[in-house]
């Protein structure tokens, strides 16, 4: 479509402030990690003595090599543990035909309505009751069941070509060699895409380990980030570098797969 | 892998299935097996969503302050009124309209004429689409940090700036009036491109041939915009308009708790906040439970709203 001159730079402009406003606090936060202290509170955004040194700060000072270990820990094992279990019971759904079917996939869609915070004050007692508190366990199984992998992994089931499973089956091959050997291998798509759902979505959860999580044991990066702020208000420097530090590995990852990245996030209408 | 079949002894006696030895002892064909399959799902969702949400309408009729060897006393609904009552829950309620109010306009109106702009360029808005997804990738965590230093009364960017022009910026986070603006302004911030690039999913689907021939029958920019694309974006925006209201309750805990702990004087706070003040802040798990249950029963009537919604759009696609 063509527009009119007039719209077309109006229309650049409100997009280059837009973009700018979004880049300009990412580029205070940098400018600000990479600055010796005696420069922190300066206005220019490119230091004199660009230094690392804030970095070496961060981990000196802080836990923050345990923190990534419980925060990559935790969200491998949640990664893993979510397709698997999204993998098995969608080939349930999209494959059986048994009572009350649709009725229970209601229940599993519907739990997706239904926000952590509702359920925290029971789920909180019962961790303690476990003595799951302040542990990986506490972290990773009350998030295994994933309702929106189970909804799309089950889409991409349904669309799967029955004359191959029915090759595999007149093969011989029972339903679970069926699932991993001929489903499972061609889901790719599917699954990376979920994949980066869930590591962003772990990496960057907030309101359960602020719950569950007290010490080194199995404190995330995100809630270590907040002890941070909270105990060192003025140490920005060393702050920024931690910012930077925990948003690394998606960022990364989204240059990486740009384009899967974007769309996943988009047809998943899922706000990171 | 599969074992390859041999052409030659087509109806040959099948060969047994391999099953794990569960199904195989249990029949392949029992109607057991996809309930073996769904367990650990429904095992999960019972224990952690299910089970819970009950358990909270029990708490939310007694009075405990999660001390275990403290009793827990029954007292009906009082929970709910006492909660209602409160000046917390008023003020957050009021502050829950705030966010969403201001919300419509800045995070599902806004994006819509910028995507229509970006749509008009194709391909080469591929450099912007990516800035404007940036902020999707960063946490909450992130974002509130960053800000803070930013909005630092003393040393911060924002001071600074506005001191070169001459103006003195005063401390926007103590103050009750401004401290909601700056959250507002911050999920806008974090949320505003993720939804332009919703609508452009929503564009990418119109068919330029319908544009192609309006403007031959000579229809302006403007026209296209309203007798087209607008009945055809009508869906999406219904999609972004609920998601942005269920993140605009939800998501804002993060920055709400990191940058202001829901003051000055309860100005910041919303539902969300609010239940978790009563719960963790001072162990009123009765209080907790009653505002929890009355915030679900909100959500509920969101989500049956989203099912209308759809339902229109359904028709709407006939």
């Amino acid at each position: 479509m063509q527009l009119s001159r007039p719209l077309q730079v109006v229309g650049h402009l409100v997009l280059l402030i837009i973009c700018l406003s979004i880049l300009a606090p990412m580029l205070i936060v940098v400018s600000t990690a990479i600055k010796l202290p005696n420069e922190v509170y300066a206005l220019s955004l490119w230091p004199d003595v660009p230094t690392l040194q804030n970095f070496a700060h961060l981990f000196e000072q802080t836990a923050f090599g345990r923190y990534t270990w419980n925060t990559a820990g935790t969200t491998a094992l949640r990664v893993a543990g979510q397709l698997a279990l999204g993998v098995l019971a969608a080939y349930a759904f999209a494959r059986f035909t048994f009572r009350f079917r649709d009725a229970i996939f209601a229940l599993v869609i519907g739990a997706m309505m239904i926000p952590q915070v509702l359920t925290m004050l029971p789920n909180y007692i019962l961790m303690a009751q476990l003595g799951w508190f302040d542990t990986w366990w506490a972290l990773v199984v009350p998030n295994l069941a994933t309702p929106i992998a189970i909804f799309l992994l089950r889409q991409h089931m349904m669309s799967f070509p029955s004359e191959l499973i029915d090759a595999a089956q007149m093969d011989g091959a029972g339903h679970w060699t069926t699932l991993w050997r001929v489903i499972v291998p061609n889901l790719g798509p599917a699954l990376s895409a979920l994949t980066i759902i869930i590591f962003i979505d772990s990496w960057n959860e907030y309101f359960w380990p602020l719950l569950v999580t007290e010490s080194e044991n199995s404190r995330t990066i995100q809630i270590g980030l907040r002890e941070f702020l909270q105990d060192d208000q003025d140490d920005y420097g060393a702050l920024m570098a931690g910012i930077i530090f925990a948003s690394v590995p998606a960022i990364a990852v989204f240059l990486f797969f740009q384009r899967r990245v974007m769309d996943t996030f988009v047809s998943s209408g899922l706000k990171g | 892998m599969l074992s390859p079949s041999t052409g030659a002894t087509p109806n040959a006696v099948a060969p047994a299935r391999r099953d794990g030895w569960l199904v195989s002892r249990l029949g392949a064909d029992s109607a057991l097996v996809p309930w073996l399959y769904l367990a650990p799902t429904l095992i999960l969702l019972a224990l952690f969503t299910y089970w819970p949400l009950l358990q909270t309408a029990y708490l939310s009729l007694v009075d405990w302050n999660m001390n275990p060897s403290q009793p827990t006393q029954f007292v009906g609904a009082d929970n709910y009124g006492r909660v209602f009552g409160s000046t917390l829950f008023q003020t957050a309620l009021l502050n829950t309209v705030i966010y969403i109010g201001a919300s419509i306009p800045l995070k599902v109106l806004l994006p819509i004429p910028v995507a229509v702009f970006l749509w008009s360029l194709g391909t080469r808005g591929h450099f912007y689409r990516a800035i404007l997804f940036l902020p999707t990738l960063i946490s909450f965590v992130v974002v509130g940090v960053a800000f803070l230093w930013i909005l630092n009364p003393i040393f911060g960017y924002a001071k600074q700036f506005f001191a070169l022009a001459g103006y003195r910026l005063p401390n926007l986070l103590a103050d009750p009036d401004a401290a909601i603006w700056v959250i507002i302004g911050i999920s806008t911030w974090k949320v505003l491109g993720f939804n332009m690039l919703i609508y452009l999913a929503g564009l990418a689907s119109i068919n330029r041939e319908y544009i192609e021939a309006m403007r031959m029958d000579g229809a302006g920019d403007l026209t296209i915009f309203r007798r087209l694309i607008w009945p055809l974006l009508t869906p999406t925006l219904m999609f972004v308009m609920i998601s942005t209201i269920i993140f605009t309750m939800q998501q804002v805990f993060t920055p709400i708790d990191l940058m202001t702990e829901g003051g000055p004087s309860n100005s910041t706070t919303n539902l969300f906040y609010m239940i978790y003040q009563y719960s963790f802040v001072t162990f009123d798990v009765g209080g907790g439970a009653a505002g929890t249950m009355m915030l679900f029963a909100l959500l509920m009537i969101l989500a049956l709203l989203q099912i209308r919604l759809f339902d229109r759009r359904a028709h709407y696609k006939q």
